[in-house]
Formats: C-alpha cells, structure tokens, sequence
C-alpha cells in the first residue's frame, strides 16, 4: 500500500472482479441452462459444466410433443399477447384521461387505481376462483386472460399517466385551435406522441405475463389448458414418478426463457428504464 | 377540452374490469373469511371471527410467518447490501456501466419456474451441481451437505431469491443515483473521500425517497411471496419453506388433493393485506425525513 496508485489499481480491479463476476453469472445461468437442455442424462449429472459432446436435439422434441410443451408454447402466446393487446385498449385511453383531462376527482380516481398495486394478488386466489367458476370461466384461457388484464391495470395505468403527463400542453392547445375535436387531439397527437411509452408497458406486459404463475396456478387445471410456466411444473411434479428426465426439463426450461431473453437483448434499455420510472418515478 | 362523454368512454372499461375483477373479489375476501366454506354448492356457514381464532393457534401459519420475516430482513439485509454494493461501485467511475447493469437484471426477466428448477438442480442431493463442485475442490466434508433438507432448505431457497432481487432492486437505486449532479460527485472526489465516505456522504442522502420506496417495495413483496418459494419447494413442498401466501394456497386448493378450506385461506389473505398496509403506513411515519431537493 505504500504505493497509493497501485493501491487504487487494485481497487479498482477489485471493483471489476465483484461487479464483473456477478455480472459473468447471469450469464454463466443462461448458457448453462441451454448447454443442459442438449446434453444425456448421464453427461449432465456427470459432467455439469461441460460442452455436450453429441447435442441431443432430440431433448427439445421429446419436450416438445412428448411432454406437450408445443400445446403449452401456444397456450403462453395466445394468453399473453390477447392480455397485452385488451390491456392496451383499456388502460391507454383511461390514462390519458386521468392524466390530461381536467374533471372532479380526477386524483382521487388516479389514486384509487393505484392501490390495486398495494392488494396483495393472494388475497384474490379464492375469490377470483368462485367467481370464475360462477361464471363458468374457471379453468379457461379466457377466464385466465381476463383476470390478467384486469389485474395489470393499476400498474400499466400508473405508468402510462407519467408518460401523458409529460408531454407539452402546446401540441394540444394548438391541434385544438386547428379545430380537432376532443377524440381527435387524443389519436392524432397525443397518442402518437405517448407510442414510446405505450410500448414501453406494451413490453413490460408481455414479459410479465409470459413468466406469470401463480394466478394460472389458481385458475388453470386441465393439461390442455396449461401455460409454460405450469407445463414445467407439472413435469417436474411426473419427474417424481418416471425417474428424472432433467435434461427434458431444462429443454422445457430453454422454452419458456429464451423468448423473453430475445426481447431483452434487443429492448434491454427500454425494459429497464420502464421499470425504474414506474418504480421510481 | 375534453367533452364529459369522452371521459366516460375512456375511463369506463378500465373502471369496469378493475372494479369487478380486482375491487369486488378484495371485498369479498373479507366477507368470506368469516365463513366457512368449500366453495361447491355446499351452504357457507358464518362462524364470525373463528377463522381468525384458529390461525392465531396454527403453528403452521406462524411458521410461515416466521419465513416471511426471515425472507423481510435477513433477504432484505442481503439484497440491499449487495444492491448499495453495486451501485457505490458502478458509480465510482466504472466503464461498461450499461452492461452490467443490464446483465444483473436480466435473471428479471426470466420465469420464475426456470430459475428455480435450475438452483433445484444447483442444490439437488448427492448429485446436484454444488456437491460435485465442492467434491471436485476437495472440499469432500462440506459436499455432505444436505441442501435440501428440512433445516437447510429455506436458505437455499433464498441464495436464488436474493440473486434474482438483487438485480431487480440495484436498477431502481441506481436509476435514482443517476439523478445526482456529477458535479457534486467530482467536487468530493476532489476533496479526497474515498468511494464509501462520497455514497454514504452523497448518493445515500441524495436518495433517500428512492430508498424508501424501495424499502416499501421489498417489504410488501416479502409479504405477499409466493412464485419462488412454491416453484422451489416442487410437489411435496417442505413446510420450512411455507410463506403466508403458500400456505394460503394449500389451505384453499391443496397439493395432490384439494383441501378447500376457502374460508380459513381467505383469512390469511386478509392478515397479509393488513399487514402490507401496516407496513406502508410504518414505514412512512418511520423514516419520514427532509427530501433533499436537487
């Protein structure tokens, strides 16, 4: 230490080793699980942290029809991107109201739509469950897609009312002097202006979703119904009784992750700098 | 301006689905947890406040609210040192900022069932990655370690737990430390403070509404846990890794066979959201200090 440049070189380094290393890990985790999905049984219990040496791409097909994670592939899509879609019509459109319009207990519905982010979703299990099934929506993936918009609501709404309310109020004194009418200032300037934003939760949604468990756990419970997320539950779950088929699963597990990492990798920014606002703010 | 009808229009299908979907069943849990019912045809019978009576009597429901509070301060304590850890190095002038940042979130966006299943594989009995590792360094006494038995179990599931919400919760205190004027982090460094004396001089001071947010954040999350412990535990879920909120599920759907107790569930449901407001209400009246403005 009698050197104090070396001495904040090797801080230095230090900080690189720490930050770089956990950084190295998320990475490690990615292609870990990949490299896992393509190996033997055998090879993955005996060697874990080699390079397959005969990839078995039979793994994926086996996942794929065998264990049915094709249905559940679509089950994931179709869910998700009817959610993100109906969460948009919904929610866009009412925060802009809430963030532009000028009305009695604009703030006080404002707040009220955000406390839904402060009911704990496990209070609803039951409920939901009944009301379902009241309606004979229990076990659907159109009961499952209702409940994931609406419970994305606060959230999406929270976030998006930053948005509107960032944007200038001239465009919209102006757009109204040209004679636009109330609706028309909304679709031809405003929402044009707020697309960064909407696709920002357009994005938040979808990941969200994807990944999303627990209510599907509630509410879905035929095979044919199942998401991802459920599909490598229940595999693990039968794993218990046919002996296990880890490779199988980290195929089903490359299933579920790889898409959302694609989106990451290109929106990483976007994603991170959606969450940070609504988290933030 | 906005015509009332456009307002109206806009705001009545979020209002509708959120009152019906989100509001009424919040109001509903209340009302069922004073019954006791399974939910199918079968007449609910009031029983008042006894479905509060028997939880305050329930070892099980106290144990995972014990984990809870486990997951709320021992998670808590390692998820925010490392996240102040990361943030006080990044911002000491680091290159590649971005990247990193981004690499330790990215474990944010992937299932929560995928990311079990590999810590699963990580902490699996006598073949699991870990064992091998340490048996491959020598390290043959350590490498006996069950991992997943009764005692060990729940912190094995926190390693994965608090890997993932590191990285949730370092992007949010870095986002506000990013908001400090450079100035005033060049101006210190040229007085000689070293790297911990400017974060907790400067950044920590300068943030402190974002870490209080955050605080809030991780404490109502703890409260309503559910995804990583359940994925974690697998099909014959080991009670030591048993939240409010799993417990919850047990009691209301069960594992193999149904149990639908969906009053008593219920009950928990209400005592987890008394406490998340609890917590709110606390926190704020706990660390309420002057903002500093920038």
């Amino acid at each position: 230490m009698s050197n104090p440049i070396s001495a904040r070189g090797f801080k230095r380094g230090l900080s690189y080793l720490i930050v770089g290393g956990w950084s190295l890990f998320s990475v490690f985790f990615v292609v870990w699980v990949i490299l896992a999905s393509l190996k033997r049984n055998r090879e993955l219990f005996g060697s874990p942290l080699s390079i397959p040496a005969d990839p078995q791409w039979g793994n994926f097909v086996k996942t794929w029809v065998n264990n049915r994670f094709g249905d559940y592939f679509l089950n994931s899509r179709l869910v998700t991107s009817a959610s993100v879609v109906a969460i948009l019509i919904v929610a866009v459109p009412a925060a802009y109201v809430l963030s532009r319009g000028r009305f009695r207990g604009r703030q006080a519905l404002s707040s009220f739509f955000a406390f839904g982010m402060g009911v704990p979703f496990p209070l609803l299990f039951v409920p939901l469950f009944v009301m379902m099934a009241s309606m004979r929506l229990a076990d659907t993936l159109t009961g499952l897609t209702l409940v994931y918009v609406a419970l994305s609501i606060p959230f999406t709404i929270y976030v998006l009312e930053g948005f509107f309310s960032s944007l200038p109020s001239e465009l919209e004194s102006a757009a109204v002097i040209d004679g636009c009418s109330d609706v028309q200032v909304f679709r031809h300037v405003m929402l044009p202006l707020a697309m960064p934003g909407v696709a920002t939760v357009a994005i938040l949604n979808f990941v969200g979703l994807w990944n999303e468990y627990q209510l599907s756990l509630v509410l879905i419970n035929s095979p044919e119904n199942r998401t991802l997320s459920l599909g490598i539950y229940s595999l693990i779950t039968s794993m218990q009784y046919s002996g296990g088929d880890w490779a199988s699963l980290f195929a089903g597990v490359t299933i579920v992750m790889v898409p959302t990492l694609i989106l990451f990798v290109i929106l990483s920014e976007k994603m991170i700098s959606g969450i940070t606002m609504g988290g933030v703010k | 301006m906005m015509r009332r009808r456009m307002i109206c229009a806009f705001l009545a299908p979020a209002l509708l689905l959120y009152l019906g979907l989100l509001i009424l069943p919040a109001i509903q849990a209340f009302y069922l947890s004073f019954y006791e019912t399974s939910g199918f045809g079968d007449s609910a019978e009031w029983v008042g406040l006894s479905n509060y009576a028997r939880l305050w009597g329930d070892s099980v429901f106290w144990r995972s609210m014990r984990n809870m509070a486990l997951i709320m301060f021992v998670g808590g304590v390692a998820t925010f040192g490392l996240a102040f850890l990361f943030t006080m190095l990044m911002n000491a002038g680091m290159r590649g900022k971005k990247l990193f940042r981004t690499l330790i979130f990215m474990p944010n966006v992937i299932a929560v069932v995928a990311i079990t299943t590999f810590w699963s594989f990580v902490f699996m009995p006598r073949y699991g990655m870990l064992t091998s590792f340490l048996k491959a360094i020598g390290l043959n006494e350590l490498a006996a370690t069950a991992w997943t038995a009764p005692e060990n179990v729940f912190y094995a599931m926190m390693v994965g737990l608090v890997w993932i919400s590191v990285g949730f919760y370092t992007i949010l205190i870095m986002a506000g430390a990013d908001k400090i004027p450079a100035e005033m982090y060049e101006a210190a460094r040229l007085e000689g403070a070293s790297t911990f004396q400017i974060f907790r001089q400067i950044t920590l001071p300068m943030i402190w509404d974002v870490i209080l947010i955050t605080l809030i954040l991780w404490a109502i999350q703890a409260v309503k846990i559910v995804e990583f412990p359940y994925a974690f535990g697998g099909p014959n879920i080991d009670q030591n890794l048993y939240t409010p909120a799993i417990y919850l599920y047990i009691m209301g759907f069960g594992q193999r066979e149904a149990v639908y107790a969906l009053g008593y569930s219920t009950a928990i449901g209400v005592v987890m959201f008394i406490l998340t407001i609890f917590i709110i209400v606390l926190m704020r009246l706990v660390f309420r200090r002057e903002r500093v403005e920038f």
